[in-house]
């Protein structure tokens, strides 16, 4: 345990530092992120005005708010930058000298990103949970926070993490074949988008459709966490939600393990 | 200005054959953006299956809209994609030198340098979605209307420059703007709805400060509507000029406050 301690601690205070040295690039990233929000915001606005009702498929409009940061926060949080970590790694040569350091090469990228990851739950998304909740006091008149919901919403988000790194992990091996790395991040950042009800919920999805992304490990990395935190579902579909997270963190866990093996072979760096 | 013509023709040319040699290269990023438009659709898509209207605007209005914003943000995106490097890196390695020592306007040359073809994606997607939602959308089709919705096209893909120009001259003081460039660009998402499901003070801020409304609804008011073009189209037009005079005088400050970095 000391060990493992000794040896990967250092990358995970390199994260922190790196996050915080280009902090104002991060900066952008969330204000961006929250621009994004508050147009689907008027958007969801005037749906429910147009709906005429108070509530569209379910979700009242304070849920929908709540949705809609809620799971760009979380999205932030499980995103993993390890996709054009690789790809620069492997253009530019500098991955032989992590090959050759007598660490696990995807532990080493993991507690890199560990780093940061820890620096966003706290100065992004615990705050903008508090504003969440003075927000749906502001609109309801009561406190609706579950301290049992946000402590399952953290385990949530935590195996989310370990799927979305796991997933980055694989599509970072692409940067073998694809040289326009940053069309292709473009691609699978909207894809994942969709797919993982970050846009859309899947909620509000024709019913094959909703079924078939809640069982893809998409849907895990921030639906499950979010829908959990809204208690949207029963402590047994809270129980099976959470399973079938670890079940594909497990599951593409030996995926990136496979193609690593593989594409460990077939890399030829170039200069360095 | 036949000279500039016939320089950009040039190094079109050399962006062309570099594209020749990747292939692969263009179609992942033409896909890519031809993807991200096609899941944004979806959206629109599968609100409409619940409700008939959008504050007073049709399936195939929203869809008009939509399409045209598309057009003016993707003539920028082909054609003065460099800014972003500008802000990003050009500045911070040290690299506008080259730009300061070659006898031709730095800005031109920066612009004419690169021609990014992977704004396809969106070129097609729009112009596709106006043609799907045209026959539907109830317009208001006259030689004029139609006349002045293209000609306001280059005005409004003008904004998109000048915020662009503006905000990667900022790096000429602080090194590297990318993500000043960012954020601000970001808000080209408020372009894509009709500005009038935005309050107030975020209708002022699209239109009049960071003014992407004016690159998507304001431009398709006239053909969509028939009211009167001077208001809608008028205002693209004067706000465009105004903020590509205010982005020039940026960049020039920032030229003279320029100090080489790097090595």
């Amino acid at each position: 345990m000391s060990k493992i301690r000794k040896q990967y601690v250092p990358f995970m205070k390199a994260g922190i530092q790196t996050l915080i040295i280009y902090r104002m690039n991060f900066l952008g990233f969330v204000i961006g992120g929250l621009v994004y929000c508050f147009v689907m915001y008027y958007l969801w606005k005037a749906v429910f005005d147009s709906a005429g009702g108070g509530t569209f498929l379910g979700f009242s409009m304070t849920d929908m708010v709540l949705y809609l940061f809620l799971s760009n926060t979380t999205t932030q949080l499980v995103y993993s930058s390890v996709t054009s970590e690789i790809g620069e790694e492997i253009k530019d040569g500098s991955i032989a000298m992590r090959l050759i350091k007598p660490v696990n090469t995807d532990w080493s990228y993991l507690f890199n990103e560990l780093g940061g990851a820890f620096m966003k739950l706290v100065v992004f998304v615990l705050p903008m949970i508090l504003g969440l909740e003075i927000y749906r006091f502001y609109m309801t008149g009561q406190i609706m926070f579950e301290p049992l919901n946000f402590l399952l919403y953290l385990v949530s988000a935590a195996a989310a993490y370990m799927i979305s790194f796991r997933i980055n992990l694989c599509f970072g091996f692409v940067a073998f074949y694809v040289k326009n790395l940053w069309g292709f991040n473009i691609l699978k950042v909207s894809i994942m988008n969709f797919l993982s009800g970050s846009l859309i919920p899947l909620a509000f999805m024709p019913d094959t459709l909703r079924t078939i992304l809640e069982y893809m490990p998409f849907a895990s990395m921030s639906y499950t966490p979010v829908m959990i935190y809204m208690g949207k579902y029963s402590a047994a579909e809270t129980a099976m939600r959470i399973g079938i997270q670890i079940i594909w963190a497990i599951a593409i866990y030996g995926l990136s393990k496979l193609i690593w093996v593989g594409a460990v072979k077939k890399l030829s760096v170039q200069g360095g | 200005m036949k000279r500039a013509w016939k320089i950009y023709r040039l190094l079109a040319a050399q962006n062309l054959k570099r594209l020749m040699e990747y292939k692969a290269d263009f179609l992942t990023g033409a896909v890519s953006f031809l993807i991200d438009q096609a899941i944004g659709i979806a959206f629109i898509f599968i609100i409409f299956t619940q409700i008939p209207q959008l504050s007073g605007f049709t399936f195939e209005q929203i869809v008009f809209i939509y399409g045209f914003s598309q057009i003016p943000k993707g003539l920028d995106h082909l054609l003065a994609d460099n800014l972003w490097c500008v802000g990003y890196f050009i500045v911070k390695k040290g690299d506008f030198d080259k730009y300061l020592t070659r006898p031709i306007n730095p800005l031109f040359h920066v612009i004419a340098e690169t021609f990014q073809v992977d704004a396809a994606g969106e070129l097609v997607v729009g112009i596709g979605l106006i043609i799907y939602s045209s026959a539907g959308a109830g317009l208001y089709i006259t030689p004029l209307s139609i006349t002045l919705t293209v000609l306001v096209i280059p005005f409004a893909a003008l904004i998109y420059t000048s915020i662009k120009i503006t905000t990667s001259a900022f790096a000429f003081w602080i090194k590297s703007s990318g993500f000043i460039i960012q954020m601000i660009y970001g808000m080209n998402e408020f372009s894509k709805y009709p500005t009038t499901i935005y309050s107030l003070p975020v209708r002022i801020l699209v239109t009049y400060m960071i003014p992407f409304a004016l690159t998507g609804y304001y431009p398709v008011i006239f053909i969509l509507t028939g009211n009167s073009p001077i208001t809608s189209i008028g205002t693209v037009v004067l706000v465009s000029i105004l903020f590509f005079v205010l982005s020039l005088f940026i960049w020039h400050k920032g030229i003279n406050a320029y100090e080489s970095a790097g090595s």
